[in-house]
């Protein structure tokens, strides 16, 4: 199934360049209204780690819903039924997910620093709170996808439905970047990885029940 | 209307009578807020309970109709949702009007108000959801999917956000060691229990109206269940 979504997306390359160019032009909006230099000293770390985790967010939900959507439009959702079990097909399209918004934050995150001048004092705490955020949001959207691409409206309804989901994802992953920014102690970010990790699980368990229920009906 | 229910409700009419008086002439006043305000924690708590109470209403609700595809539990689960929207917004709208008497401010992003909002934000979604699916029995079951995902990600809001974040609310009555933290005048926590259960006898009350009407509706679009 992993394999099945990366040849497809490599083929036509629309979450790609949607992902991409949506996360490039909200930076660029933001870098140029805001920049690092019209932020006080004293908030750049808490005002820069929720712009960072907005623009990722909203950067990512241009793409994400896909996953599922595209199977319904193109009308292939009836033959995934019968040739793949939910359980695959959930994990297939949740490491496509989780690929594509790793993929982002290795763009986005960098050009982010450029722009906004954000410098992390302890990058390892950056990168463990950078890949918890993706697994957790990836398992959240993944299962929002599934949802909403058997509704009618599906793309706006994607952002209606994950906002409230990833709300306390996000609020702990940007106290986790905004540690990693000012302490060079790792185990600061140990309280928001805790809570990312847990929500996270809670999320993967959950869909893992409920997923078969969505996909077959 | 059988006559049990009548005298269900006389009661129901009676206790909240009860409540209002006590909430402003019983339970003394509150030490440390400005004027009076503090009484509107006899209300707004209940409210806010209420809504967390439907939100577990539409969890049973919805893990009923996945279990035995009935279309009356995804109306259940529906006015659940609905009246806990209604209360949340009272719950928010009460908090705020305290908010602005105390702090001189309708809105302080305290933990405990991001968790109201993003319930909120929550059962408006499920409405969107719902609105979305033609079918009623798929309509149904997405619609329960997402509850139940949406409940699971809930107590990190309750109990992990507000206790990482400093807020303006008192302490939670279960503390963070465990502990049962209760620092209310006894007269003040009588009027607070006594409000909790009126607040939860109107929303099953509401509830039950509530799911009378769906059940009538499904009998008239589908001849009965």
């Amino acid at each position: 199934m992993f394999r099945k979504e990366v040849v497809s997306e490599l083929r036509s390359r629309v979450a790609i360049s949607s992902v991409g160019l949506f996360a490039l032009t909200t930076l660029v909006a933001v870098a140029y209204q805001i920049g690092p230099y019209r932020i006080h000293e004293q908030d750049r770390p808490h005002l820069q780690a929720a712009l960072l985790w907005i623009i990722l967010f909203f950067g990512a939900s241009s793409g994400l819903p896909r996953v599922f959507v595209k199977e319904e439009d193109a009308h292939t959702a009836k033959t995934l039924r019968l040739a793949a079990r939910p359980g695959a097909v959930l994990v297939g399209k949740f490491l496509f997910n989780l690929l594509l918004l790793l993929g982002l934050e290795g763009f986005l995150v960098p050009l982010f620093g450029v722009f906004m001048g954000f410098a992390p004092r302890n990058l390892l705490a950056l990168l463990l709170v950078l890949v918890a955020g993706a697994v957790g949001l990836a398992a959240c959207a993944t299962m929002v996808a599934a949802i909403i691409s058997r509704a009618t409206g599906s793309s706006t309804l994607f952002v209606v439905l994950a906002v409230p989901l990833v709300l306390p994802l996000l609020v702990f992953l940007i106290q986790g970047t905004r540690m990693a920014a000012t302490t060079p102690d790792l185990t600061a970010i140990g309280p928001a990885l805790q809570a990312v990790s847990s929500l996270t699980g809670v999320t993967l368990v959950t869909s893992g029940f409920l997923f078969p229920v969505v996909w077959h009906d | 209307m059988t006559n049990g229910k009548k005298v269900a409700l006389a009661l129901l009419f009676f206790w909240f009578c009860l409540v209002i008086w006590a909430a402003f002439f019983y339970a003394p006043r509150a030490v440390g807020f400005k004027g009076e305000s503090a009484r509107i924690v006899f209300f707004h708590v209940p409210q806010a309970w209420v809504a967390v109470l439907a939100f577990c209403v539409n969890l049973v609700a919805s893990l009923r109709f996945l279990r035995h595809r009935r279309l009356l539990d995804d109306a259940r689960a529906a006015a659940a949702a609905r009246l806990g929207l209604l209360f949340a917004v009272l719950a928010t709208v009460s908090g705020s009007l305290f908010a602005k008497v105390m702090w001189g401010s309708f809105w302080n992003w305290d933990p405990r108000e991001i968790s109201i909002a993003i319930l909120l934000l929550v059962y408006a979604a499920y409405f969107a959801l719902r609105q979305a699916v033609n079918d009623p029995e798929r309509r149904g079951s997405l619609a329960a999917a997402y509850a139940i995902l949406a409940f699971v990600t809930m107590p990190f809001l309750v109990f992990v956000v507000p206790r990482i974040y400093w807020s303006l609310h008192p302490d939670t009555i279960i503390s963070a060691q465990g502990t049962v933290n209760v620092q209310m005048e006894p007269r003040m926590f009588q009027v607070l229990l006594g409000s909790v259960l009126g607040f939860s006898g109107l929303f099953w009350w509401l509830y039950s109206l509530e799911v009378r009407l769906a059940r009538l509706n499904l009998w008239r679009e589908h001849g009965g269940e």
